[in-house]
């Protein structure tokens, strides 16, 4: 009999990013680089794991803006582009390394990390590796869950619950199209819940959804077994609340396993270390200096003194890192198990782009953890929590206190001096979408009408994502973001004034619905 | 005679110029093919942080020397393009309460020229020294007719402003704010009403089920002192609290 369980999960999310308009666009990056360091890094470690008939389980959010970006072909096409160019210059810098055999050994690292990733994207998966992560759930060792159409934080939304309703709606539908069944969990984006969302994730047949620590800790009536079991909303939706210290040893930078000084240091890339010349071919059109993907030293301390990285050193620091991880979680559930009169749960959630494109060891970390879990111990298991809530399907009924996992555990960082000028904006456009979807109750289908009605949708979804408040007030890429606020509320609003005007211009109406192409089968009358 | 000496100097020393830059950038490409890496001198180097890790902002971190110069810089949006401009108003007078925390709100608000314009008109004489201010409600526990809050209190609108953040004195209540004309006789004239908002509490909640001593022991020691100032981290502050409380029960011994 186990004494405790542990449920890790990954949240991956991207912003919807893809500019067909262009040839190549700097923050398309952001997926490929997810997909190279992150995604198929993950997916291989699953793949062995089953392979190898080593028994695990995880949860793992796939947002819809990142789902619809790793199907679309022209983002897949020039995923495979780029990681193609990776492996082009990996081969250059073994040549290029070649008298120097400690920088030459991370050199071929580098070449066969690409070139795995070439075959796992290009051929094994065939350009489309959400068909793996289907995989891993149809092999029962997987539970994926949604998130929000665009990954909106909804309480700062709660003036318009028919906008909130079509997020949650939209990004259910579209996980049934991938996924051949509906979700039965959700990441409420940012962990940003307040009392009645719960509500609409009923409607929708959604089972749970994972909370801030203080979302329990502070919920009504107090929940017995703090954040080591869930509570159940009045609505009947099951809450998971976040362990705090299983998140910050992951988490922290400063405490954390990715700070340790033999773990591969992110700040030094090739792409701003090596000459400007060798490099420009894999830089970005404007010719700026940025990540290339490629770094040889280790963190090796807080100064600015780096020493090259040493694989087998960094391997054998992310194994130890596992063990003391899985040591303290079975720990831990032995104190809790004493005091608790049913199997206590840790809840462990991460954001999925921390494993692999920081923390380059990450995914190593994961493999090592579980199968550590399977042959080394026999206190803990890992599982989902759909899994333990068909083990304990009681659980105490309370009311979780609004609560987001983001600086302080409100709003603030996405409500703030840097931000809050967007909110007077996409308010109106919610209240004037459901004003359209109420005006125009029946189109013809496929009209120039419907179209309009349902682009205006999309732009609506685009510009409500939470990521770009996000980067306003983090601080880099502010122009981007700000670009994507203004343009989609722009689009907006021109569909709205031409749909009421009777005055459609369909050759505009073909650019944005060929640009802004997420959502394909969205419906307007979501809105009514 | 000697201005053409100066220039043919001048030609001479650009020339010279020219040929050092080059010679050192020879002798550079054959120091990195030779020696493995140029040393980029440390302040050249930029920490680009970018889109990836949300959650408790932590990761990545900039450790303590790369703090003490600013390294985050903005890489150019690309490519970039005329970015179109959102209305200023959408002709319509509303206000809207948002919660920011539980002891801070966010209300912003957009006023018709032309209702004020009529509001004044009918004012008549009142008109006079009137002044526009927004009057924030507690209307915790009520059905809010207008005339029943708890308490209020009225801010005196700047001219120009069109939002503010309401510090609040204590969680877990609910507000409602009005923008309207305060006349010299004393009276308040609505002209726009918000949403109502009910921000959150800040510590346990009374209300208990379990009567089972431990559990109940287990929550006394917990959440005895667990009253949350929002100047820090929420989770962490909790969580630290959790952690000093019960270090003998509840954490391994490797982390406390």
């Amino acid at each position: 009999m186990k004494k405790g369980y542990l449920s890790l999960i990954l949240h991956a999310h991207l912003p919807y990013v893809r500019h067909p308009e262009f040839d190549a666009y700097l923050e398309e990056d952001w997926l490929f680089e997810a997909v190279a360091e992150t995604y198929i890094p993950l997916i291989n470690v699953f793949d062995n794991l089953i392979n190898e008939h080593i028994d695990f389980r995880i949860t793992m959010s796939l947002t819809p803006p990142l789902i619809s970006m790793l199907t679309d072909e022209l983002l897949q096409q020039r995923c495979l582009r780029y990681i193609e160019k990776r492996l082009e210059l990996a081969e250059k810098e073994i040549e290029r390394t070649n008298n120097q055999s400690e920088f030459n050994q991370i050199a071929k690292m580098y070449y066969n990390h690409f070139h795995d990733a070439r075959y796992v994207f290009a051929e094994k998966y065939q350009r489309n590796i959400i068909t793996a992560f289907k995989k891993f759930q149809d092999a029962g060792k997987m539970e994926i869950i949604t998130s929000c159409a665009t990954h909106s934080f909804l309480p700062l939304m709660n003036n318009n619950v028919n906008a909130m309703r079509a997020q949650i709606h939209v990004a259910v539908n579209h996980y049934e199209k991938h996924f051949g069944r509906k979700p039965r969990g959700i990441w409420l984006p940012e962990c940003a819940y307040e009392p009645g969302i719960d509500q609409l994730l009923k409607e929708e047949g959604i089972r749970f959804f994972i909370a801030e620590a203080h979302g329990l800790l502070f919920a009504s009536p107090r929940p017995k077994y703090g954040i080591y079991a869930p509570i159940v909303c009045p609505s009947g939706v099951a809450v998971f609340g976040r362990d705090l210290e299983s998140s910050k040893q992951v988490w922290s930078s400063k405490e954390g396993y990715p700070g340790d000084f033999y773990y591969r240091e992110f700040y030094r890339d090739i792409g701003f270390d090596l000459d400007y010349d060798y490099v420009k071919p894999y830089l970005h059109g404007d010719g700026n200096r940025s990540n290339v993907g490629i770094k040889y030293y280790r963190i090796t301390g807080k100064t600015n003194h780096k020493e090259p990285y040493s694989i087998e050193m960094a391997r054998d620091k992310a194994a130890e890192h596992a063990g003391n991880f899985m040591f303290n979680r079975e720990k831990q559930t032995e104190h809790l198990d004493s005091l608790m009169d049913r199997t206590p749960i840790i809840i462990a959630p991460y954001d999925a782009e921390l494993f692999g494109h920081w923390w380059f060891e990450g995914p190593l970390w994961i493999d090592f953890l579980f199968r550590k879990i399977a042959f080394d111990q026999q206190t803990i298991s890992l599982i989902t929590p759909l899994e333990y809530l068909d083990r304990y399907p009681e659980n105490q009924c309370a009311v979780p206190s609004a609560s987001s996992w983001g600086y302080k555990g409100y709003s603030e960082y996405w409500l703030n001096d840097k931000n809050d000028w967007i909110y007077r904006h996409l308010h109106i456009a919610a209240d004037r979408m459901v004003v359209l979807a109420r005006t125009y109750p029946h189109t013809d289908k496929y009209s120039i009408q419907q179209r309009a009605l349902n682009q205006a949708a999309r732009e609506l979804l685009l510009a409500q994502s939470s990521d770009w408040a996000f980067i306003m007030k983090a601080g880099t890429m502010v122009e981007y973001a700000v670009k994507r606020t203004k343009e989609h509320l722009f689009q907006f609003n021109k569909l709205y004034n031409d749909i009421r005007a009777n005055a459609i211009d369909e050759k505009w109406l073909c650019e944005i619905e060929h640009k802004n192409n997420i959502f394909p089968d969205i419906n307007y009358c979501i809105y009514q | 005679m000697k201005e053409i000496f100066l220039l043919i100097l001048e030609i001479f020393k650009a020339l010279i110029e020219i040929l050092w830059e080059k010679i050192k950038y020879v002798l550079k490409i054959l120091w990195i093919r030779f020696f493995g890496y140029e040393e980029i001198p440390q302040e050249k180097k930029e920490a680009v942080v970018e889109w990836g890790v949300t959650g408790e902002d932590e990761w990545p971190g900039i450790t303590e020397t790369e703090t003490k110069e600013p390294q985050v810089k903005e890489r150019a949006v690309s490519p970039p393009s005329a970015i179109p401009d959102l209305p200023d108003s959408y002709g319509e007078s509303r206000i809207v309460l948002m919660q920011r925390d539980p002891l801070c709100l966010f209300c912003y608000w957009e006023l018709q020229q032309v209702k004020i314009d009529n509001f004044l008109k009918n004012l008549s004489t009142l008109a006079y020294g009137a002044r526009l201010v927004l009057r924030v409600y507690d209307v915790t526990n009520i059905l809010f007719d207008g005339n029943n809050a708890n308490k209020y209190f009225d801010s005196v609108l700047v001219q120009g402003a069109k939002d503010w953040y309401i510090h609040l004195e204590e969680p877990n209540r609910s507000f409602c704010a009005d923008i309207g004309f305060l006349t010299s006789d004393g009276t308040f004239h609505v002209l726009t009403r918000s949403n109502t908002i009910t921000t959150p509490g800040m510590c346990p909640s009374d209300i208990t089920e379990e009567q089972r001593e431990e559990i109940e022991a287990l929550y006394e020691k917990v959440y005895a002192s667990m009253a949350i100032d929002t100047a820090s981290h929420v989770p962490e502050s909790a969580s630290a609290k959790w952690q000093r409380l019960f270090s003998h029960i509840l954490s391994s011994p490797e982390t406390c």
